[in-house]
């Protein structure tokens, strides 16, 4: 077991559908000028930089943090870049917290970012397909998302109305989160009734595009005390992968979810995650997604997703609020997001959400993924 | 555990694949105002508040980060610091007079006639806005008299986006098992796996290894050209590089005889019936083009629905 790693500062822009006044490199310095302000902080403090961004085809920029350095000034230091898809910036996240807690690094700032509003979001998302064997007729992301959903829909019960219901609360928690830029109240029968656009993914199923960068601040615990009193402690994180077309790839349950889950639950004492965790922030790129997260990660069994949703057990005032944030519904600037979950949820233990506060929140669940959805991640914070 | 085999490079034909996309680029402010003011005739640079001015103007000091306290104009004239020669044209790095950064273009001249430190003037490309193209390149004059930075009362809005274009050309090697596989598609119209360990099921598309056990996959074996849905989503928008029109369904099918997903298309006439007639669990049967097969996964055209 390495060195104890915490969050000490966070920082996100406004999330917006499409930033004109700011370059890819102009929108990673708000965040990270926020991040280091937030963590009492300047560059001088920071021994190592991890960028973290989606495909490259996003937004055109091959290597793009040699442009991201000089903007945040950086220069000089260890800089690595990663990606992972939509899973970049919480690949980005578990890579700086290796480096702090295998003692490599003091203090790491992770900065995560994507400007979807500059390229063709699916189309980039269909070169993930093998060029031989599907991307001919890959759909981006979401024909597979709602090809995985209709197949989980008659096993596990994942009905159209139980997403629409995911839908409908994080849409409405976000209209309180100020980084947010889609703020607007939907029922459940307006998601059902909004336009199929790859059934039974539905309009209001799906998350906007967004320009939108995070940063963390990540510090070992000798260091920590200079920027917070309160650290988000990282009690245990992990990012598993599975074969993308293996013959015993589930359709169901999330594979390589489950097996992250277990590993961080044995870390951080977790047995019983329904009781243990105060508030859960996961990447819903979809609502769909949301409800197998749900089982996945052992907030209930499986089948009975829909069952803890429709609860209301998931909602801000139930015993296991999901997304306070209001999750991707609110804004989905995707290699950024996974950075996003974590200070949504860090900031919950450390006591200052600006969205929704959970009150005594002391223990948090994160969950973000990318790749083909074979690739995906949690991570356990407390106070 | 596997030992892979000896290996020598042979040629073989490749698999072309293009990848083509529009994009809007945002500049950024200091970027977005150097390709703004170009059609002035404007060279913009940034000065930041250690003295430094760099050219064209940027957001962010690569010295230390920080952002300019000013837009400036910088001259057109300077001193050449380097230059090569690339794809029959010269390039060349520019010291502008007054600036402290390098700013890389053509150099208009012959590679034999150039040095280290001569004079260069700016020459315009009049057809050209809002590019660093409006710059034709830099032309030697050894009399360019020295220019100065000066400074500037207001400029041309900064551009918010640019259109911009990638065209990408791919040659992929198949490999023997991918090689195979088409070969079989365009000479036989099969599709044909390797078995698995110890099993009669086909992974398809094949590979030398399998993904659960890790050891070496069997025997070929041809699949059916009949299977089953194990997912599907019925697409009704419209995205760029779509090569059908919607609606039609993605479906994730498991040919008869292999154990592993393909990807590929059904065609329908209405997504409410295509609700209720397509889902997990349904038959389907491949639909071939007609005429010559080119050996590529489009020579099954779509699938069709087997009613039972």
């Amino acid at each position: 077991m390495g060195r104890h790693v915490g969050i000490v500062g966070v920082g996100q822009t406004h999330h917006s559908r499409r930033r004109t006044d700011v370059s890819q490199a102009g929108l990673v310095r708000e965040a990270v000028d926020r991040a280091l302000a937030d963590a009492k902080l300047s560059m001088e403090d920071i021994d190592t930089v991890v960028v973290a961004t989606g495909p490259v085809l996003f937004a055109a920029v091959n290597q793009p943090e040699k442009w991201v350095v000089d903007a945040i000034g950086a220069q000089g230091k260890s800089v690595v870049r990663l990606t992972s898809g939509g899973g970049a910036g919480f690949a980005g996240a578990l890579a700086g917290y290796y480096q702090v807690a295998g003692g490599f690094s003091e203090r790491t700032l992770v900065v995560a970012y994507d400007k979807l509003s500059e390229g063709q979001l699916q189309y980039s998302i269909s070169t993930l397909y093998d060029p031989f064997w599907g991307r001919e007729f890959a759909v981006g992301i979401m024909g597979f998302s709602a090809a995985y959903w209709r197949a989980r829909m008659d096993v596990l019960g994942h009905t159209e109305e139980a997403a629409a219901m995911v839908a409908a609360k994080n849409r409405k928690n976000a209209i309180a989160n100020p980084y947010a830029h889609v703020k607007k109240e939907v029922t459940v029968d307006d998601v059902l009734n909004s336009k199929p656009l790859c059934w039974p993914i539905k309009l209001l199923d799906v998350p906007p595009i967004s320009d939108g960068a995070a940063a963390i601040v990540l510090s070992s615990e000798k260091m920590a005390h200079h920027s917070t009193s309160r650290p988000a402690w990282i009690r245990g994180m992990a990012y598993c992968c599975e074969a993308d077309n293996a013959p015993e790839r589930s359709l169901m349950l999330s594979e390589p979810l489950a097996l992250a889950s277990r590993q961080v639950y044995r870390a951080a004492g977790i047995t019983n995650p329904r009781r243990q965790f105060d508030v859960v922030e996961v990447q819903e790129p979809y609502s769909c997604f949301e409800l197998n997260y749900y089982e996945s990660l052992g907030l209930c069994p499986p089948g009975q997703a829909a069952d803890l949703i429709a609860s209301g057990a998931t909602q801000l005032d139930g015993d296991i609020p999901v997304n306070p944030s209001g999750g991707c519904m609110g804004a989905n600037p995707i290699g950024a997001v996974g950075v996003i979950r974590l200070i949504e949820a860090a900031t919950q233990v450390m006591g200052k959400n600006e969205s929704h506060q959970i009150k005594d929140a002391k223990t948090a669940l994160v969950q973000s993924g990318g790749g083909w959805a074979n690739l995906r991640g949690c991570a356990v914070l407390s106070a | 555990m596997f030992s892979a085999p000896d290996s020598y490079p042979i040629d073989l034909p490749t698999f072309h694949s293009e990848i083509n996309l529009p994009y809007t680029l945002t500049p950024g402010r200091a970027a977005g105002t150097f390709l703004a003011e170009v059609k002035n005739r404007r060279i913009i640079a940034s000065r930041f508040a250690s003295g430094q001015v760099v050219a064209p103007a940027q957001d962010f000091s690569s010295t230390d980060g920080e952002e300019p306290e000013a837009f400036v104009e910088a001259p057109h004239t300077g001193v050449l610091t380097a230059f090569t020669r690339v794809d029959s044209q010269v390039i060349g790095f520019i010291r502008l007079d007054g600036c402290d950064n390098d700013f890389p273009h053509r150099i208009l001249a012959n590679l034999d006639d150039l040095s280290i430190g001569q004079r260069v003037e700016a020459e315009w490309d009049d057809g050209v806005e809002q590019s660093v193209l409006a710059i034709k390149g830099f032309r030697v004059v050894p009399d360019a008299p020295v220019g100065a930075v000066k400074p500037l009362a207001a400029t041309e809005e900064a551009l918010g986006v640019i259109p911009y274009a990638m065209k990408l050309d791919y040659e992929h090697a198949y490999g023997p098992y991918y090689g195979r596989m088409f070969d079989e598609i365009r000479e036989n119209g099969r599709f044909m796996g390797v078995r698995s360990p110890g099993s009669d099921v086909a992974l398809l598309p094949p590979r030398e290894i399998d993904d659960v056990a890790h050891t070496r996959t069997g025997t070929w074996k041809a699949c059916a050209d009949t299977g089953t849905i194990r997912g599907c989503s019925i697409i009704n928008m419209e995205v760029y590089g779509q090569t059908r029109k919607v609606p039609y369904v993605y479906a994730e099918i498991v040919l008869d005889g292999a154990s592993t997903r393909m990807i590929h298309v059904i065609e329908i006439d209405s997504l409410e019936e295509a609700k209720e007639k397509i889902k997990p669990g349904t038959r389907v049967r491949a639909v071939w083009t007609q005429g010559e097969r080119k050996g590529r996964v489009s020579d099954i055209e779509r699938f069709e629905v087997i009613d039972e």
